[in-house]
C-alpha cells in the first residue's frame, strides 16, 4: 500500500501539513479564504512535542491492524484491502468514539463543532495522487511511499 | 474446506470476513437466528426512529454475495454431533470441517416474581427486542428500565427521542456505575433529568403485578412501594448463549476437538464489541490453521456519549490506597487519571475526548510514565514515539 513515512527529525514544526489538510477538506478552491481559527474546519494531523521538546508529527497510519476499525460497531471504520487506507463514513457513523479511544496512537478525536463524526486522514482521497499535507511539506518530512505490508 | 458459522453478530461476521481473506476457496456457511445483519449497540436509535433496520446493518449490503457466503437465516440451531461434523435444527442438518459458535448472549432475568406470567417485559438484546418495544413504548405512558448502565440508558434516550418520560431504576447510588465514577455519572444523570427521565437509586424490583388479561400493571419496588406500570425493559446484564459448546474456550478459542470454536460473548470471555471482533478474528485464523494465540483484555473501557457529552473511561477509575490521583476540572470538562506506581491504571476523560487513544495503550501495557519529565496531561505518543521500517508507529520503550 502506500503510506506517508515520517522523518521526525526533519520536522521543524510550521505545521503546513495541518494548514494543508484543512484547506484539503474546505470544499473550496485557494488557501485565502481559509479560516485558521475556524471551529467547523479541522486538521486531521497535527504535530506533538515531546518532552526534550523535539517535534513529533502525528498522522493517520491507516495501520495494517487498526485499532479504530477493529472497535467499529457500525460498519464506518473500515480497512479497504484493495488500497489499504482505512476508510471512513460519515453516514454510517453512530458517534460512539470507540475508534478513538482504541487508536493506540492518539490520532483521532470527535469534531470539534458538533461532536457527531470523527476527523479522519482520508489520504485527499479525491485531490489526485498525493496527499495535501506531503505536497505541502517544506523539508521532505512526509512522504508518500509503496510498503509492503498492507 | 467448508466452515460453518453459528452467529451474524460482531464476532461471526468478522470470522467470515478473516476466513474469505485468507481462504478465498474454502467453503462458508452462516446460520442465524437473526434474519438482519445489525449493530445491537445501535437498537436504541432504532427505537428513537433515528435509523432504519438498514441502516443498523455494519457490513455492506453484498457482503455476502461477494464473498461466496451462503447465509441460512431465521435457523436456530439446536445441537451439535462433533463426532458427525454436524449441526442440527428444525427442519435439516448442515455437515462442518471448521465450525465456530458465536450465538451471542441473552438478556438476564432478575428474580422478579410475577415476570413470567405478564406480558410487556423486555430485555433490549435482539432486534425483536427494540421493535417490540418500540412498538408497546408507542402507547405507553408508565415505562420503567431496570439497569442504568449503557443498556439501559440507551433504552432511556432512544425512549426520550420518541417523547416518553421512563423512569430508570438502579440498585448502584449512581448511572453508569460500572463505567463512571459518581462526578462524571452525574453529568448524564442531569442530562437525562432535564429531558425527563425520572432515577431510583438503590432499589431494586421485587414484584410486578398483571391485569386481569395478563398484561403488566404495576411493579413493586424492595421498599414495598407500588409504581404503575405498562412497558419494563430489563438491562441488568447478559447471560453468554454458551449451550452448544462442548467446553471452555482454550487460548485459540477451541471448545472442543480441533473442529470447534467460538468467539464473542457466546465464549463468557471479556464481553464487548471489540472483543467479540477480536475473538472473531482469532477464531477463524486458527479455523484456516494459522495458529493464532487470543489474549484477553482485563481492563475495563468504554465509551459513554449522550446528549452531546462524550466519556471515555479505561481500566481503574476509582483511586485506591497507594495510588496518585491527578484530576482537571475545567468549563464542560472532567479528567481524572489513578496513577499506581508510575503505571496509569485508570482515567474517565469526560467532556473531550479528542486524540485519548493512547491512555488505553499505556493501561493495557502497564507502561511506566513516571520517568517522563512533563505534566501527566502533556504526556502523548511523542514520548514513546517510534515508526517500523513500513511506516508504522511503535511504541518505544
Amino acid at each position: 500500500m502506500r503510506r506517508i513515512l515520517i522523518d521526525s527529525e526533519k520536522c521543524l514544526g510550521c505545521k503546513n501539513c495541518s494548514i494543508a489538510c484543512m484547506q484539503s477538506h474546505r470544499g473550496e478552491d485557494g488557501v485565502a479564504g481559509l479560516n485558521l481559527s475556524s471551529q467547523e474546519l479541522e486538521s486531521r494531523n497535527t504535530v506533538l512535542m515531546n518532552s526534550k521538546k523535539q517535534y513529533k508529527p502525528l498522522f493517520c497510519r491507516h495501520c495494517s491492524k487498526p485499532g479504530c476499525a477493529k472497535s467499529c460497531m457500525s460498519g464506518a471504520m473500515v480497512k479497504n484491502p484493495e488500497t489499504g487506507l482505512v476508510e471512513y463514513d460519515y453516514e454510517k457513523c453512530a458517534a460512539c468514539f470507540m475508534c478513538v479511544m482504541n487508536c493506540p496512537f492518539g490520532v483521532l478525536k470527535p469534531d470539534r463543532a458538533s461532536g457527531t463524526y470523527v476527523v479522519k486522514c482520508d489520504f485527499c482521497a479525491d485531490k489526485g495522487s498525493n496527499p495535501e499535507c506531503v505536497k505541502n511539506c517544506p523539508t521532505g518530512a512526509i512522504k508518500v511511499e509503496e510498503v509492503t505490508t498492507v | 474446506m467448508k466452515h460453518v458459522i453459528i452467529g451474524v453478530g460482531a464476532a461471526g461476521i468478522v470470522a467470515a470476513n478473516t476466513i474469505s481473506k485468507h481462504r478465498p476457496n474454502d467453503q462458508i456457511v452462516m446460520i442465524s437466528a437473526d434474519d438482519a445483519v445489525y449493530s445491537r449497540c445501535m437498537l436504541h436509535k432504532y427505537i428513537g426512529g433515528g435509523r432504519s433496520v438498514e441502516a443498523l446493518s455494519f457490513v455492506s449490503p453484498n457482503f455476502f454475495e461477494a464473498r461466496n457466503i451462503v447465509w441460512r437465516k431465521g435457523i436456530s440451531v439446536t445441537g451439535i454431533d462433533t463426532a458427525a461434523k454436524t449441526v442440527s435444527f428444525d427442519g435439516g442438518t448442515e455437515t462442518y470441517d471448521k465450525l465456530l459458535i458465536a450465538t451471542g448472549a441473552k438478556s438476564a432475568l432478575p428474580p422478579i416474581e410475577g415476570v413470567k406470567d405478564c406480558s410487556g417485559v423486555y430485555g433490549l438484546r435482539d432486534l425483536a427486542d427494540a421493535t417490540a418495544i418500540r412498538d408497546k413504548a408507542a402507547g405507553a405512558e408508565k415505562i420503567v428500565i431496570v439497569g442504568a448502565g449503557l443498556v439501559g440508558l440507551d433504552a432511556a434516550y432512544g425512549l426520550i427521542e420518541m417523547g416518553k418520560k421512563p423512569m430508570v431504576i438502579d440498585m448502584a447510588k449512581s448511572v453508569l456505575s460500572a463505567n463512571l465514577d459518581e462526578r462524571a455519572a452525574e453529568v448524564y444523570q442531569t442530562k437525562f433529568e432535564e429531558a425527563g427521565c425520572v432515577f431510583r437509586f438503590e432499589s431494586k424490583v421485587s414484584k410486578v403485578r398483571s391485569d386481569g388479561a395478563g398484561n403488566l400493571s404495576c411493579m413493586i419496588l424492595g421498599s414495598g412501594e407500588e409504581i404503575p406500570c405498562d412497558l419494563l425493559i430489563i438491562a441488568v446484564g447478559i447471560n453468554p448463549e454458551s449451550k452448544l459448546l462442548p467446553g471452555k474456550p482454550d487460548k485459540y478459542l477451541k471448545v472442543g476437538d480441533d473442529s470447534v470454536f467460538a468467539a464473542g460473548d457466546a465464549t463468557g470471555l471479556s464481553s464487548s464489541w471489540p472483543s467479540a471482533m477480536e475473538q472473531g478474528e482469532v477464531a477463524a485464523l486458527n479455523m484456516c490453521g494459522i495458529e493464532t494465540v487470543y489474549e484477553e483484555c482485563l481492563a475495563q473501557r468504554n465509551t459513554v456519549n449522550f446528549f452531546g457529552i462524550a466519556s471515555v473511561s479505561v481500566g481503574r477509575f476509582l483511586a485506591t490506597d497507594g495510588d496518585t490521583l491527578d484530576v482537571r476540572v475545567d468549563k464542560g470538562r472532567y479528567q481524572k487519571i489513578v496513577i499506581n506506581d508510575g503505571v496509569p491504571a485508570g482515567v474517565i476523560l469526560q467532556g473531550d475526548i479528542s486524540r485519548c487513544g493512547f491512555w488505553q495503550y499505556l493501561i493495557r501495557n502497564n507502561v511506566n510514565i513516571e520517568k517522563i519529565p512533563r505534566s501527566v496531561w502533556k504526556v502523548s505518543f511523542a514520548d514513546a514515539y517510534g515508526l517500523n521500517q513500513d511506516g508504522e508507529y511503535e511504541w518505544v520503550k
